[in-house]
């Protein structure tokens, strides 16, 4: 039941309440935080498994949707998957720097977080069955599958520095990634737009 | 390349691990507002949302919530308005009453009164603080900067039960991604400052900032401010600007 009253909640709530954060309401904030705070939370301290620097994370995550928020539509914007991005972005970057991986290996990263990215998304998906769909979806995968999806969502990972720490070849990797989503498409029933 | 050849990369692409050229050619279609490739890749960004929602559960700290909007509730403000801020408040409580029954043209305006009014309450219960701070008879004073020519300088109060009021100006204008945070300095060695809140400084170098609740001031021989990163810091990591010694 709750899962179902946040996902009305998160929808019916999105539009005004990018429109408040637009017009600098701090309540705006507290109610994102509310709506958000601990899966922002729980998805860094997933990736840094440090409390405290996740912690720190997450604020420095709302931070940037504070001052960014100007960049958002106030109409079409989805503010939860938008916030998620930003929070896994932080963290990513905190793993390269701590780990003293090359930050410009392969992956530019705030090209996924741009704002305009985030519209028209499915209402209140966050807090929707599809999570749990996903979770379902990521559990049936082989392990190799598995263990490379994790390292590239949940460690920012190349395939080349997947390559390297599973000690497997390029092509291999390649391989895996490309089943692992087909795999995941498959589950969720996407279809690839037609062209 | 064209869609059909991108369509198996928009997932690499939302993850973040596309290579080139499929990274390049996909920032090409949807630069040029490809629709295709644009509902493929914000599809892509919602499994990847997803995959993020279906992190373990984990609960942060209640203090997580309050420092996120400490951060950007510190808004400074002249202060010694109390009476006024009431009137103002209840000027705009009329008002955003008026406006919410009489038309539906109307709703914006009055969602914005309810702003400020909600700004203006926090304005008073910050002042209020201040003032009690300030009126305690067992509150302490330390001042800062007074013999600089150049700033910042001012005044800090500490009150044992109602917590820190620290004024201060020519405090120097801060780049956007940095802020002011305050701190409480022990007196023994080896202990570490605590975080006593963040604040900005007025476009005049002005600022007032109070840190409420209970202070023990027998083990504080300093109140501190640095500039940090916008987020603010647990601990500091640059060299205080202010340093007012408390003695007691």
């Amino acid at each position: 039941m709750l899962p179902l009253l946040l996902a009305v909640l998160a929808s019916s709530d999105d539009v005004t309440l990018i429109q408040r954060l637009k017009r600098r309401d701090p309540q705006a904030l507290a109610e994102l935080y509310d709506l958000y705070g601990r899966m922002a939370y729980a998805l860094i301290l997933r990736m840094v498994r440090d409390k405290s620097i996740a912690e720190d994370l997450v604020q420095e995550a709302f931070l940037r949707v504070w001052n960014r928020v100007h960049s958002i539509d106030g109409e079409k914007g989805s503010v939860g998957p938008w916030l998620l991005a930003i929070a896994r972005n932080r963290a990513i970057d905190y793993l390269r720097s701590s780990e003293g991986r090359d930050r410009n290996v392969a992956v530019e990263l705030d090209e996924t977080d741009h704002a305009s990215l985030y519209h028209e998304m499915e209402a209140g998906i966050l807090h929707s069955d599809q999570v749990r769909r996903v979770k379902a979806a990521m559990d049936k995968l082989e392990p190799n599958h598995r263990t490379v999806m994790e390292l590239a969502y949940f460690e920012g990972l190349s395939q080349s520095e997947m390559s390297a720490k599973m000690g497997q070849p390029l092509g291999t990797i390649k391989t895996w990634v490309r089943a692992a989503l087909q795999s995941l498409r498959d589950e969720l029933g996407v279809v690839a737009p037609s062209s | 390349m064209n869609c059909d050849q991108l369509r198996e990369h928009y997932e690499l692409y939302a993850l973040g691990i596309a290579e080139q050229p499929e990274r390049g050619e996909i920032r090409e279609h949807l630069s040029r507002g490809c629709t295709v490739c644009g509902a493929g890749v914000k599809r892509a960004l919602e499994i990847a949302a997803l995959l993020g929602a279906s992190a373990p559960p984990a609960e942060p700290s209640r203090q997580l919530r309050r420092r996120i909007l400490a951060s950007v509730g510190s808004e400074q403000r002249r202060f010694g308005f109390v009476w006024a801020s009431g009137a103002i408040a209840a000027a705009l409580l009329v008002a955003a009453l008026y406006f919410a029954v009489s038309s539906r043209r109307y709703e914006n305006d009055a969602a914005q009164l309810r702003d400020q009014l909600r700004a203006q309450g926090n304005e008073i219960l910050r002042l209020s603080n201040a003032f009690a701070i300030l009126s305690g008879p067992s509150t302490i004073e330390a001042s800062f900067g007074g013999q600089q020519p150049r700033p910042p300088s001012g005044k800090v109060f500490v009150n044992p039960s109602r917590g820190v009021l620290l004024i201060a100006s020519n405090l120097p204008r801060t780049s956007p991604d940095k802020i002011y945070e305050m701190w409480m300095i022990p007196k023994s060695k080896g202990a570490k400052p605590v975080p006593a809140g963040l604040f900005q400084s007025q476009a005049n170098g002005d600022a007032l900032h109070v840190r409420p609740g209970a202070v023990d001031v027998s083990t504080t021989g300093a109140v501190a401010v640095t500039v940090e990163n916008e987020a603010g810091a647990t601990q500091p990591t640059t060299t205080p600007l202010i340093v007012a010694a408390l003695t007691h």
